[in-house]
């Protein structure tokens, strides 16, 4: 947070996670290497070249597939957050296992010619004009620079240097890639199989990341605010809101805003963490600081800025109380400036609105 | 060949391009552009391998920062819209080209004997 940055922020969450991940992987190479050649269709005889090759290729799919459903599952459902906290060293790993996979298949199946190996990946299958045999390599050096992408720019920097939607849009790669895995499989080993086993194993996986966005997406779309006035939007009824905790609301541009019950007064910040755009409303107010649930960034919600020595900050929004409806202004307010709270009123009456002042900018 | 050949050398000759780049950047720009990277040299070296593979980008940033380009609302800005879009174009994409590859898939009988389609070449 605004410090001066090192290579990896650790903690004992962190350890934990990166542990089980580790234990995780290892488990897998060697259930599919000694416990279920059979079931793999690997009775023919295969070398060990091939056999690691295409243990560490299904561990990456396996690990992609849990990395693309983590993001929906945790937006569906909250008790999914842990794991979403540490997902970047999560792909990191998932990297680091598809480039070995794909150096088991470079130097098997292409180091022993006279040419490049490089070159001989490229030039081996031209078929590009047919679907069956059909040169799937390609798909998955897409998906490999895909992920390599991801992981070198993974850092706490360049969040800060590319800024978080620049971030974002860069890592929506994420999607790309896993279709070029899906590519990869389906007409790589998938024309292979003479079990049923992996190919249940690879639709259930897909069809699971598919499931999980569709279901996340429509989910998303239930919480349409529709602008009033044309300017004031309305965010929720007095009597919704609870103390330390935020009503969310989207403007017409797009851009959520939190507001916060804070000691009996509304403020009202930016939705998305300076950090990595982390959903600020969802997190709970302590001595006037709301942490981000995503990586524990702070802010003061009366004027957007994380406390000293850290230098964060989010624009503010202005809040008014029309009767017994909290508005917002969709107006930002530049990062970090003040906004005087709005005592929320203490019995809303449907009979008779008061409505209240506006709190100055 | 001649195609082979020539991306592998367009992808050497923008590693070494991203080389150049991330030598400047990582000595001088960075310093320049980013406070917490002041005095901070350890995390550096971590940051190279994304220099070399997203070089334009880094540089177009660069300029950016520099030239105080970039309004301060952009960066708080979430780019939830095109989630959905992205989405469903993935899932889409998948089901599609799942399809096509059990479409495409043959069986053949596992326990033919091979058979020597021509003669082998001379040791």
């Amino acid at each position: 947070m605004s410090v001066k940055y090192i290579p990896v922020q650790w903690n004992p969450n962190k350890w934990a996670y990166d542990a089980i991940m580790l234990a995780g992987v290892a488990a897998f190479l060697w259930v599919f290497l000694y416990v279920t050649p059979e079931a793999l269709s690997h009775e023919r005889p295969i070398n060990p070249q091939i056999h690691n090759a295409r243990a560490f290729g299904a561990c990456a799919f396996v690990m992609l597939t849990v990395i693309l459903c983590i993001g929906p599952l945790a937006r569906l459902d909250t008790r999914f957050l842990p794991l979403l906290y540490n997902r970047r060293h999560f792909g990191v790993m998932t990297a680091f296992v598809a480039l070995t996979h794909a150096g088991y298949i470079l130097n098997w199946y292409f180091a022993f010619s006279s040419s490049d190996k490089y070159v001989g990946l490229l030039y081996a299958n031209a078929s590009f004009g047919q679907l069956a045999g059909f040169p799937f390599e390609v798909f998955g050096i897409f998906a490999l620079i895909c992920l390599l992408i991801l992981a070198a720019t993974s850092h706490d920097f360049w969040l800060k240097f590319l800024t978080p939607p620049v971030w974002k849009r860069l890592h929506y790669l994420i999607y790309a890639a896993y279709f070029a895995v899906a590519a990869h499989v389906s007409l790589g080993i998938l024309q292979d199989q003479q079990k049923p086993f992996f190919t249940l194993l690879f639709v259930g996986g897909t069809g699971a990341v598919i499931v999980l966005h569709l279901m996340a997406w429509r989910a998303g779309r239930t919480a349409q605010t529709v602008s009033k006035d044309g300017a004031w939007v309305e965010v929720a009824r007095a009597t919704d809101f609870t103390e330390g905790f935020a009503r969310i609301t989207q403007l017409a541009n797009g851009d959520r805003v939190a507001v916060f019950l804070l000691e009996g007064k509304l403020s009202a910040i930016a939705n998305a963490c300076a950090h990595q755009n982390g959903p600020l409303g969802e997190g709970r107010i302590i001595d006037c600081l709301v942490t981000c649930p995503w990586h524990g960034f702070q802010y003061d919600v009366r004027s957007g800025r994380s406390p000293a020595p850290f230098t964060e900050k989010v624009p503010t929004y202005r809040v008014r109380v029309m009767g017994d409806m909290v508005e917002v202004h969709p107006d930002a307010n530049p990062p970090g400036t003040f906004v005087e709270p709005v005592p929320l009123p203490p019995a809303p009456d449907p009979e008779e609105p008061q409505p209240q002042e506006e709190a100055p900018a | 060949m001649d195609m082979a050949q020539a991306l592998v050398m367009g992808i050497q000759a923008w590693l070494v391009i991203g080389a150049l780049v991330a030598a400047v950047f990582l000595t001088i720009g960075i310093d320049r552009i980013d406070e917490d990277a002041r005095g901070a040299y350890i995390f550096r070296p971590l940051l190279i391998p994304g220099v070399l593979l997203i070089w334009p980008l880094v540089l177009w940033r660069w300029w950016q920062i520099e030239t105080e380009r970039a309004a301060w609302a952009d960066r708080y800005r979430p780019v939830r819209a095109g989630h959905g879009t992205a989405a469903i174009l993935m899932s889409v994409a998948i089901v599609a080209i799942v399809i096509a590859g059990l479409t495409v898939r043959q069986s053949w009988p596992a326990d033919t004997a091979p058979v020597q389609l021509s003669e082998g070449g001379d040791r």
